[in-house]
């Protein structure tokens, strides 16, 4: 067997990653010092400016401060709903079965699909969600035009497509925490909720700590929903990250703050990602 | 206590079918008439889904869907697999440097390499092309850390009878490795096509050619240009979303345990 | 040599021949536009028509969705080198690409085409900046007035409106508000930006000077109009929040009859018409005090990308465009003006403008039309007024304050460009 065997065998995936992950960041590092529009022959060198530009831009701090809500509002609801869900479908019934599919559905399904379909739930004038409030007697809301209301319509989606997944995994982390554990605590007489809140909860917080971390990556990394429904709108009030990213990027063409975008985007969601693996550190000792 | 359970199932049954009534009403909407739709009546029809597939071109974006998750499933099983064998089996210099380069591409968040990976296919003109949607997908290194600690898991005593056999690396890999892995690989095979399936961003940057769009593009320019003058088409712009969504559905009943599995191997990511 | 031999030799020549012919009929003129469903078709008729008559070319016209749409595609596809030859270009916004090199310069090819004598004015003049050629024009138009008659009546109008000053446009829009509210039916569609450039002009402003390029964002006048334009949706509540967010949705509204008044572009005279039949009436924008109203829509330009064969094809098909037979056919199908002098007298526009009543309001508002800045900062100017506008309209950020902002803005982005 060649020396050579090994290498290889792992030198088309590495190829595949170095030429279109680690190169591409050195090339955003570069770019971000360049002042560009996609026609200039040129690309002049101009420093830390795009950066000064970016921190004096409003509608980036506006960003930040929108994505930041975004995962405070939706973080906390996904884990107390997904956890009380979880524990009442982790035994293997058939109904619990039928649940548990229903709900995992949205997380596979296109999200395309699913900005549309809610596009229509909460369209003005012909959409369910005010159909149902006509129905009762109420007045319409003007979901997707007002500025205080839209952010939470997101919310509201991006939560029932996710909230399957967190289901499932909770309901992983569950079965795994050994039913002696629950015996004891019942024995000693404690009640349903007690032995959730001192059982069940502290010894699920490894999973809980795990769900909290990627749901907030995945908060900062939100695109297709926005760019389908909003653009970013009204009046710049579902502008997140990625979403300012792009436009930055596709829609002004000033390509050299873009890129400082998404490098100070990319030391974000790294701080996030190392956070993560501490949290993978802490299941995986748990486990053991 | 029969009569109880199956209650409990109708009840279940019914919860969910309420989760998920926004889309299921809308594939009910997608069999009307427009017009029928706004009146308030319902008139059934298909027509909505000829006017998609003859006007709308959704069939080739069908197509171009499949081809494109389907090539990235494969491609990329096919390197994931063969580095993760390297990875699992083999002892060599920079081993561990190669696999924790390999790892970190899923702490690396795909958004920073946007415009980057724009411009290098724009150099090598492979924008508005099958491979511009499909090479950029593969770079990702979760299947092949997932698979190495599957490989590593198999006892080593099998690779060596094969090789007292005669046989070489690749041929391992292929008669002993990926046999056993099977359940591995499907599954992770499964959670690369639904990611691509998906995929929303790359197309959108990377094709402009309205021929290479896939579904996802296909439904989202639908949606956004209105067709009909006047009043939304609500019902064929559901059409539309319901081919772009029942392959993944009829997969999910297909292979839910699978999927549900490649998910929860998901989570360690 | 045998007899055969020179057969084949000749063979051979027929077939080189072919092929060049071949090769010839080969010239491919890719062509994005804007234009779908009744104006697309239109396109598609003029489009046949040309390659009916000259079969070695081929118009490949692709429609990549509105005028910003456009200007992002292109943008996009200039490093990827998949622009295409020719191209709709919005009046204001091509000084960009002129300026960046990406366009050619037609003044040659104009020069030389008897084109430019039959051409109006205020339609060749959208294509110069300096002295320079870069677009020909194809679609020109101006903001009009369209109103719903049986709304009108409806709402205890009667006649003839008065809605040539922004107060008596108010006052109508309540008054439909108020009786039809009920019914689902407001007063009036939440001006798009093309309107809303011609209610800044007609207040006697400019966003951007069109001789000195002075940005004229945070001019009194410029504010004023823009404070009663906000004020419909957000004080005054009688237009609806659905048309700021997405402007067609106020478009779309007016034609399936739920909204009394609309300001838009002369080019939707024809879809509203057959939307509403006699119901639809058409007047000028309101003159308050001034009347003047933009000149809209946009001509097309080669790139300089394409090679020189594929240009000279692109603008050979760019002057058939504006010829009177072809611009009569694209004016009766969508009501956008005449460009050409001669298009009236074409059959098919005489009786447009025969049995089309209102179809020649824009072309009774020429008098007063203007032209518009095309620096290259429009481009971006025009990209950010949509988030600042849906800003002051929602009540987010107050009007006076926005407009200063983005006027600070829009003058650091241009001494930025023009480094």
């Amino acid at each position: 067997m060649s020396k050579l065997t090994p290498y290889l065998l792992v030198a088309p995936l590495v190829a595949f990653i170095a030429i279109f992950t680690y190169v591409p960041i050195v090339s955003s590092v570069d770019l971000s010092f360049r002042s560009w529009n996609f026609m200039s022959p040129e690309m002049p060198f101009v420093g830390f400016s795009n950066y000064a530009r970016l921190f004096a831009w409003d509608d980036f701090w506006d960003s930040l401060k929108v994505t930041t809500i975004f995962a405070v509002i939706s973080v906390p609801i996904r884990l107390v709903l997904a956890l009380a869900i979880a524990s009442y479908l982790k035994r293997e019934t058939l109904s619990s079965r039928v649940l548990r599919g229903a709900m995992f559905l949205p997380t596979i399904t296109s999200t395309v699909s699913i900005a549309v379909v809610f596009s229509w739930v909460f369209s003005t004038d012909y959409g369910l969600a005010n159909g149902l409030l006509t129905a009762m007697g109420l007045g319409k809301v003007p979901w997707l035009q007002d500025p205080s209301v839209t952010l939470l319509v997101l919310i509201f989606i991006n939560t029932w497509k996710q909230l399957g997944y967190d289901v499932i995994i909770y309901i992983a982390g569950l079965q795994a925490v050994p039913q002696e554990l629950y015996d004891a605590a019942a024995m000693d007489g404690g009640r349903r909720f007690q032995v959730f809140r001192r059982v069940t909860v502290p010894l699920i917080m490894p999973t809980t700590y795990f769900l909290l971390v990627i749901s907030v990556i995945e908060a900062f990394q939100i695109f297709t929903i926005i760019n389908v429904m909003t653009r970013g709108g009204p009046a710049g009030a579902t502008d997140m990250l990625v979403h300012l990213l792009y436009r930055t990027g596709f829609v002004l063409f000033d390509i050299g703050t873009g890129s400082a975008l998404a490098i100070i985007l990319f030391v974000l969601l790294i701080g996030l990602a190392l956070v993560k693996a501490r949290a993978l550190g802490a299941k995986v000792h748990y486990e053991a | 206590m029969k009569l109880r359970q199956n209650a409990t199932t109708a009840l279940a049954l019914v919860a969910g079918l309420l989760f998920l009534s926004p889309v299921l009403y809308s594939i009910w909407m997608s069999f009307q008439t427009a017009q029928s739709y706004y009146r308030g009546g319902f008139e059934f029809s298909l027509g909505n889904y000829g006017t998609a597939v003859t006007k709308f071109n959704f069939a080739r974006y069908l197509v171009n869907s499949i081809i494109v998750s389907g090539m990235v499933t494969l491609v990329g099983l096919a390197v994931s697999t063969t580095a993760a064998f390297a990875f699992a089996r083999f002892d060599f210099k920079g081993r561990d440097l190669l696999f924790g380069i390999t790892v970190a591409t899923l702490m690396i968040p795909s958004h920073i390499t946007l415009i980057p990976n724009y411009l290098t296919l724009a150099r090598v003109g492979l924008l508005d092309t099958y491979a511009g949607l499909i090479l950029p997908a593969i770079s990702n290194g979760f299947a092949a850390f997932f698979l190495r600690q599957y490989i590593r898991g198999i006892p080593r005593a099998l690779d060596e009878a094969a090789y007292m056999d005669g046989a070489r690396p690749l041929q391992v890999l292929w008669r002993v490795i990926v046999p056993i892995s099977r359940p591995a690989i499907f599954s992770m095979g499964l959670y690369i096509f639904l990611g691509e399936w998906n995929n929303y961003i790359w197309p959108l940057v990377a094709v402009g050619k309205e021929d290479l769009y896939t579904l996802q593009l296909g439904l989202a320019r639908l949606y956004s240009v209105n067709p009909g003058e006047g009043l939304i088409d609500w019902p064929l712009v559901m059409a539309a979303s319901t081919i772009t969504i029942l392959p993944v559905l009829f997969g999910f009943f297909l292979v839910e345990r699978h999927l549900v599995r490649g998910i929860t191997m998901g989570a360690v990511k | 040599m045998s007899r055969s031999l020179h057969i084949s030799i000749a063979a051979s020549f027929v077939a080189l021949a072919a092929s060049t012919i071949a090769a010839q009929a080969q010239t491919t003129v890719s062509f994005w536009h804007s234009f779908n469903n009744r104006a697309g078709e239109a396109l598609e008729e003029i489009i046949a028509n040309y390659e009916a008559a000259n079969p070695d070319v081929d118009i490949q016209g692709e429609y990549v969705g509105n005028y910003n749409d456009i200007v992002a595609r292109l943008q996009a596809a200039i490093p990827a080198n998949r622009a295409p030859a020719a191209v709709i270009l919005e009046v204001t916004r091509y000084g960009l690409f002129a300026d960046g090199g990406v366009l050619v310069d037609l003044t040659p090819y104009f020069e030389a085409d008897p084109l430019k004598d039959v051409l109006y004015d205020y339609a060749r003049e959208i294509g110069v900046i300096g002295d320079k050629n870069y677009t020909v024009p194809f679609n020109s138009s101006t903001p009009i007035l369209y109103y719903n008659k049986d709304i009108f009546a409806r709402a205890g109008i009667e006649g003839e409106p008065d809605l040539g000053t922004f107060d008596e446009i108010l006052k109508a829009a309540q008054t439909i508000t108020e009786t039809l509210g009920s019914e689902g039916i407001t007063g009036i569609a939440a001006p798009g930006q093309f309107a809303r450039w011609g209610l800044v002009m007609a207040n006697g402003s400019d966003l951007i000077d069109s001789m000195t390029g002075e940005i004229l964002l945070d001019d009194p006048k410029t504010i004023e109009a823009y404070e009663w334009m906000a004020s419909l949706v957000d004080e005054h509540k009688v237009a609806s929040a659905d048309g700021v967010t997405e402007e067609d949705n106020g478009r779309d509204a007016f034609l399936a009859g739920k909204v009394g008044i609309m300001m838009n572009s002369t080019g939707n005279y024809v879809g509203a018409r057959e939307a509403l039949g006699d119901n639809l009436g058409v007047l000028p924008m309101p003159c308050n005090p001034d009347c003047s109203v933009p000149i809209g829509g946009a001509g097309i330009g080669i790139l300089a990308s394409a090679p020189q064969d594929v240009q000279d094809a692109a603008y050979d098909f760019v002057s058939y465009a504006a010829s009177a037979e072809a611009n009569a056919i694209w004016f009766a199908a969508t009501g956008y003006l005449p460009i050409n002098k001669n298009s009236a007298e074409q059959p098919v526009a005489a009786e447009a403008l025969a049995n089309q009543p209102g179809i020649d309001v824009a072309i009774k508002s020429l008098p007063y039309a203007h032209g518009r800045a095309r620096t290259p900062v429009v481009t971006w100017m025009r990209t950010t007024e949509y988030d600042v506008w849906q800003a002051m309209a929602l009540g987010q950020t107050p009007v006076e304050a926005a407009m200063t902002k983005f006027a600070e803005d829009t003058r650091a982005e241009e001494a930025r460009i023009s480094n």
